[in-house]
């Protein structure tokens, strides 16, 4: 039996790395911190002969800012969020989403732009190999049946990145570098909503950096619900930010193949906004909690937060 | 293949490493350094931590070529010539280290917080180690060392402590320092000369026929050296001699998903692996059974999962035993509580996974294999192999955790000797996390309906509980597990009317057996949520409740235990002092309360799995001319700590220090018989074996010095390292005494061992739960609920436990810690959770064990009644602190709500389902 050559390539630019990609058909991974793509290979859901291993590109670990965005190097590592005085002092909302992510020390390791780019998971995909075939294969892995809800046609593997349902309330936009060129791209934009193909990127495409706005200043609220205080992904994410025009945006993750977004201003109702949040995702059994108590959840933590909302902003 | 340049531990290396291969299997396999440790290959359990460049990386999940030219520090490099690193010391001076197989991730992981974060506080700590999962120690000596490391960070003296070695007095174990070091060899850091690997095919139907299995394609690859299938080992086996119905690869048909069905033997795992893809089983898929409904219930004789079983179902064991008439007792009573409960199963969890190495040689067959029990493993070897005992070896290297999950024979330990005999070669296995969780053995679920009858001064006059348990696909320990989950109600209390049926059932999935607190453990969840239901009926204190109850000591239970020492009244008045239960318990505010739970435990069986005349336990002592005692004895130390338990005993009755004796433990060739760490019965059946032996030799000592002396031998004295008479004619240092005794005569060994007394009644299922002694114990819990969302936040937990006497307090207290830790996650966050017969959640990422940041501060006290036929005093600690831990959270639940908990896993959703169903009953009243 023949065996693919396996490789292991080490960019030292973007643009090196894009060529790299080039060449390597369809069968390559870019690998950042690696926490996501390792364990995933390691179950066998992800078989790239070829991984790009972009950690060593410098340009993408710096954080600069101009007079409209702030701007985060993809390849900024999640712990290391909290060395930047800027994100203390105007984003606190996105260090605490940070240190929920995973276990500390997987933080180390892992990246912002990893995080945003996290595959979408569901209970009946992350599994090996042999389990996956015990099971019958689901759509996502070339299977014709979706497990978690028993029909034919689509995927509901879950959005699971913390970061970026945060950035997304903030409004935030991606500096892409791809074989095409580059371009800049607001982040919500990238989420197909397909679980099979939960972004819209081309295959070459790296992010280069994370840009936040700077010229809006927002009040954010985080909640996530997992079923310990460590380790675990997100059953459900929530934020809820408002700016000072009282614009007010929700977005939801972990209850959906794309992060969810409710729009709204401070005079809407909130009771309707709620309303809106809580039937837009198409949550489906694929999690440790059921598909009706994240539900519930989400009108209870979009309640408490625009709670907290109106405390802090009656104080400010 | 890629040349990787590497700095570990200051030492250069350059290696050839595959393009994809990762750090730690580099670091284990290349570089030879086994310390870093590899528990779930996912990044999920932090074992394998290094640093890399002074940053700390999972190296299980780290590419190997990701780390070119970089210096990296393992554990093995933190020591110096000078000793060990402070923190290392503090490890093991705090007693963090168990089984050792999580010490380096957590050695690397703290080191590197404090080293950033200097000023760090306890919280900060918990932080830090929140990614790293340690199953026996609760976390709580962990974050102690960690702590007291940090603070004592800055002051230059740092006194080394004596590390003792007297009954009482708290100790490091004495392989602490290895384990702290990653010098202790675990079962997969092994590596013998050209030995081959093995990998599994599994099946893939939860019950099937297997009409063909073709290997022809999976031999074509290069480097494949043996296949093994079925017909090739058709001995049945089963660690209970009644329940033999396990062959070590499936025969004819697979009963759960995962089961064994094919073996690949070749030159490099990945290789096995490759070729067990390849290998073609075609199945007949047959009717399956996944729930105790499908299996309790009659069915075609052809569909049953077992032949065997006596009738058309798929029952493996119906046991009952009734003392009084419940049925006229319950009438009788003036207050009755009746309740069902379901519990899910779970497992043990142990970090280290399974792991072996077998070879044959001129002394017939040695293998190496983490396992709790050897004696019978031995016999399983023998047995299933069709060879004489004689030609067996089984050696227990240092073992990761057990708890149960590595007490019985196991197919991966009879295939690999099987193969190792075919081949000629020795023969590896590492078991993937995964297939640690396919192979089980973990509690069973459970369902059972169970009253409990009172009067109105809160006497209990009445018990019946029905019982059905989930077995999965085989045996195991599962007839005895039927049998505790009843006779194990018959105390800490008083009952004079008391009755219970269970029933086992076979249904195709991974098969359950013996996990810590042994059958008893959902049982007593379940009767102590009913006598707090009781207490709420007659408005009584529950703890006042109890302290009615308790069986007094030296007595009888109704089935006729022999309870001798019982610490019971003691145990509780301690946890209801600590936590203020008096000013606490009924007056919180909504949301906020406290829970009360008892519990009660065997200290070994009293009778032997396999009926023989031999001593449950058997202990070797040699001493030569260099005045060192060899221990040599059967029973397995897995990280509880029994080795260091052994050295204490003999060292207390020789009056010697430890650093004179040596211990070899369970190796089938060199130590006695010992029946094995199961039933918690070592400290009680091994340690008065050691007493015994001890006393011997102290009696040829006495011999040998008072030769010709007229000096009684009672005036002799055994202290500090001297031998001396009252009147100090003779006043021998311990080396010369040893000369005395050696002189003309050589080396002196010596034998002891501990039988266990006839016991109990005359009645069919008299032995079930017998014991020589039992401990008592009992846990206050405080929980806070988030009423909207149904989260159970575990404030504190305050627990005792009468262990008769602490011969090591240090590892009595890590053992009670340990379980309660245990029991909080089966109470809070774990479950085996299947979907059609397939586990689902088979990873450390979703099976849910608490970690340091879900674990509570624990209040831990020993309570000790000197247990009369204990070694001076002792017995269990290891499993029975477990069971008052679950009721008193779920009954801290219904104290601060008021709903009743009948389902484990406590998931927050279901408290909320029970919260909602409250409110709206309270609606339709007031409507």
């Amino acid at each position: 039996m023949n065996v693919a050559q396996k490789s292991y390539l080490k960019p030292r630019s973007v643009e090196e790395a894009i060529s790299f990609a080039g060449k390597n058909g369809s069968s390559f991974r870019y690998l950042a911190g690696g926490t996501d793509v390792m364990v995933n290979k390691f179950q066998g859901n992800e078989e790239a002969n070829c991984l790009i291993d972009i950690s060593g590109i410098n340009e993408l670990k710096q954080v600069t800012r101009d007079e409209n965005f702030l701007k985060v190097g993809s390849l900024v590592k999640l712990d290391d969020l909290k060395n930047y005085p800027e994100m203390e002092n105007e984003f606190p909302v996105l260090l605490q989403a940070a240190q929920e992510v995973a276990s500390p020390m997987l933080r180390k390791t892992a990246t912002i732009g990893g995080n945003i780019l996290c595959e979408n998971r569901c209970v009946f995909y992350n599994q090996s190999e042999w389990w996956r075939e015990a099971v019958g294969y689901c759509l996502k892995c070339d299977g014709d049946i979706c497990i978690a809800t028993g029909g034919k046609k689509n995927c509901f593997s879950k959005f699971v990145s913390d970061m970026a349902p945060v950035l997304i309330a903030l409004n935030s936009f991606l500096e892409i570098a791809d074989a095409e060129g580059e371009y800049k791209v607001r982040l919500e934009d990238i989420y197909t909503g397909n679980g099979l193909k939960p972004k819209e990127l081309n295959q070459t495409a790296i992010i280069r950096s994370i840009l936040i706005p700077v010229t809006e200043r927002y009040t954010c609220v985080f909640k996530k619900l997992r079923p310990r205080e460590a380790v675990d992904f997100t059953s459900l994410t929530t934020v809820v930010s408002i700016d000072d025009h009282g614009k007010i945006k929700i977005v939801l993750g972990g209850v959906d193949p794309k992060p969810v977004v409710v729009g709204g201003t401070i005079s809407s109702h909130v009771e309707k906004l709620i309303e809106q949040a809580v039937k837009k995702p198409r949550i489906v059994d694929n999690d440790f909690y059921t598909r009706l108590y994240r539900k519930e959840m989400i009108s209870v933590f979009l309640k408490r937060s625009f709670e907290e909302l109106r405390n802090i902003l009656t104080i400010k | 293949m890629k040349s990787l340049k590497l700095t570990v531990n200051g030492k250069y290396h350059e290696v050839l490493v595959g393009e994809h291969e990762m750090l730690s299997n580099v670091i284990r396999e290349k570089i030879g350094l086994t310390g870093t440790k590899i528990g779930c290959e996912q990044g999920s359990c932090g074992a394998c931590t290094v640093l890399v460049n002074k940053e700390p990386v999972l190296s299980c999940i780290t590419p190997a070529l990701k780390v070119e030219d970089a210096e990296i520090t393992t554990i093995e490099g933190l020591s110096t010539d000078k000793g060990l690193h402070k923190l290392q010391e503090k490890f093991v001076e705090k007693g963090a280290i168990q089984c050792g197989f999580c010490t380096p991730g957590m050695v690397m992981v703290a080191l590197d917080h404090i080293n950033k974060n200097p000023k760090t506080t306890k919280d900060g700590i918990k932080e830090a180690l929140a990614g790293n999962v340690c199953r026996c120690t609760g976390y709580k000596k962990i974050i102690d060392a960690v702590v007291e490391y940090a603070n004592e960070n800055q002051s230059p003296v740092h006194p080394v402590k004596d590390l003792g070695g007297k009954v009482g007095v708290g100790r490091p174990y004495i392989e602490a320092s290895k384990k702290v070091q990653g010098l202790a060899d675990y079962a997969d850091d092994y590596k013998l000369k050209n030995a081959l690997h093995v990998k599994f095919a599994r099946s893939i139907f939860p019950h099937a026929k297997i009409i063909s299995i073709d290997k022809s394609d999976a031999f074509q690859i290069q480097g494949v050296r043996y296949i093994a299938t079925g017909e090739e080992l058709p001995v049945k086996f089963g660690v209970l001699p009644i329940s033999r119905d396990e062959t070590a690869l499936a025969i004819d048909k697979v009963r759960y998903v995962g089961e064994i069905v094919a073996a690949v033997a070749a030159d490099t795992e990945e290789i096995a692996e490759r070729a067990c893809k390849l290998i073609r089983v075609k199945y007949e898929p047959l009717k399956e059974f996944l729930t105790i409904d499908d299996s309790i219930h009659d069915v075609g004789s052809n569909e049953k999962i077992h032949a065997h079983v006596k009738f058309n179902n798929n029952v493996h064991k119906k046991t009952e035993l009734r003392f009084g008439d419940q049925q006229q007792g319950l009438k009788e009573a003036e207050v009755v509580s009746k309740m069902s409960f379901e519990m899910e199963g779970v497992s043990h969890g142990f970090t280290e996974p399974h792991a072996a190495t077998a070879y044959w040689d001129e002394n017939g067959l040695t293998i190496i294999t983490a396992t709790q029990v050897t004696h019978y493993l031995h016999r399983t070897l023998a047995k299933t192999l069709e060879v004489p005992l004689s030609r067996v070896r089984v050696i227990k290297p240092y073992v990761g955790g057990g708890f149960g999950g590595k007490s019985d024979p196991f197919p991966h330990e009879i295939i690999i000797s099987h193969i190792a005999r075919k081949t000629g070669k020795p023969v590896r296995v590492r078991l993937s996390r995964e297939e640690v969780f396919l192979t089980n053995h973990g509690r069973h679920p459970s369902r059972m309906t169970i009253q409990l009858g009172a009067n109105r001064d809160g006497t209990l006059k009445v018990l019946d509980a029905d019982v059905v348990i989930d077995g999965g696909a085989y045996g195991s320990f599962g007839i005895v597990t039927s049998y505790y989950n009843g006779v194990l109600l018959q105390a800490p209390y008083k009952l004079n009317n008391f009755g219970f049926r269970t029933f086992r059932v076979y249904t195709n999935k991974p098969q359950c057996g013996a996990m810590r607190g042994h059958g008893a453990v959902n049982s007593r969840f379940a009767v102590e949520s009913l006598i707090d239901d009781i207490a709420h009926k007659i408005k009584m204190d529950p703890v006042e409740l109890r302290m009615k109850n308790f069986l007094d000591p030296d007595s009888l239970t109704v089935g006729q235990y022999r309870i001798t020492s019982n610490g019971s009244r003691e145990s509780i008045q301690k946890v209801a002092d600590q936590s203020d239960w008096k000013n606490k318990y009924g007056k919180m505010k909504y949301g906020h309360g406290f829970g009360v739970g008892c519990g009660f435990f065997i200290s070994g069986s009293a009778l032997p799995i396999i009926r023989n005349e031999l001593p449950q336990s058997t202990v070797h002592l040699k001493v030569d001319f260099d005045g060192r005692v060899l221990i040599t004895s059967g029973a397995n130390d897995i990280g509880q700590g029994s080795d260091t338990m052994l050295a204490i005993i003999v060292a207390e009755v020789l009056g010697i220090s430890t650093d004179k004796i040596f211990v070899i433990g369970a190796d089938t060739l060199l130590t006695p018989v010992d029946l094995g760490s199961y039933s918690s019965r070592v400290t009680f059946m091994a340690g008065n074996a050691a007493k015994n032996a001890a006393e011997n030799l102290r009696g040829e000592i006495s011999e040998a010095v008072l030769k010709g002396k007229e000096i009684p031998s009672d005036e002799l004295n055994f202290m500090e390292d001297r031998i001396f008479s009252n009147d100090k004619r003779i006043n021998l240092s311990w080396s010369e005494a040893i000369d005395v005794l050696t002189a003309n005569r050589g080396a002196v060994s010596v034998s002891g061992k501990y039988i266990s007394p006839k016991l109990g009644g005359d009645f069919k299922g008299a032995g079930a739960g017998l014991s020589p002694s039992y401990s008592f114990g009992s846990c206050v819990a405080e929980v806070k609920i988030d009423t909207k969302t149904g989260q159970v936040k575990l404030l504190n937990v305050w627990g005792a436990h009468d262990c008769g006497k602490a011969i090591n307090p240090l590892a009595v207290e890590g053992q009670l810690e340990g379980s309660w830790h245990m029991g909080i996650g089966q109470a809070l966050s774990e479950e085996m959770k299947y979907y059609k017969g397939l586990l689902v959640n088979n990873n450390f990422l979703d099976y849910k064990t608490p970690t340091t940041l879900d674990t509570p501060d624990l209040y831990t006290n020993i309570i000790e009644t000197i247990d009369p036929e204990g070694p001076f005093g002792a017995k269990e600690c290891g499993e029975g602190a477990l069971h008052p831990v679950i009721p008193a959270i779920a009954n801290a639940i219904y104290d601060a709500v008021g709903v009743r908990v009948k389902k484990l896993p406590i998931k927050s959703e279901y408290v909320l389902e029970l919260i909602k169903q409250k409110e709206q009953s309270k609606q339709e009243v007031s409507i």
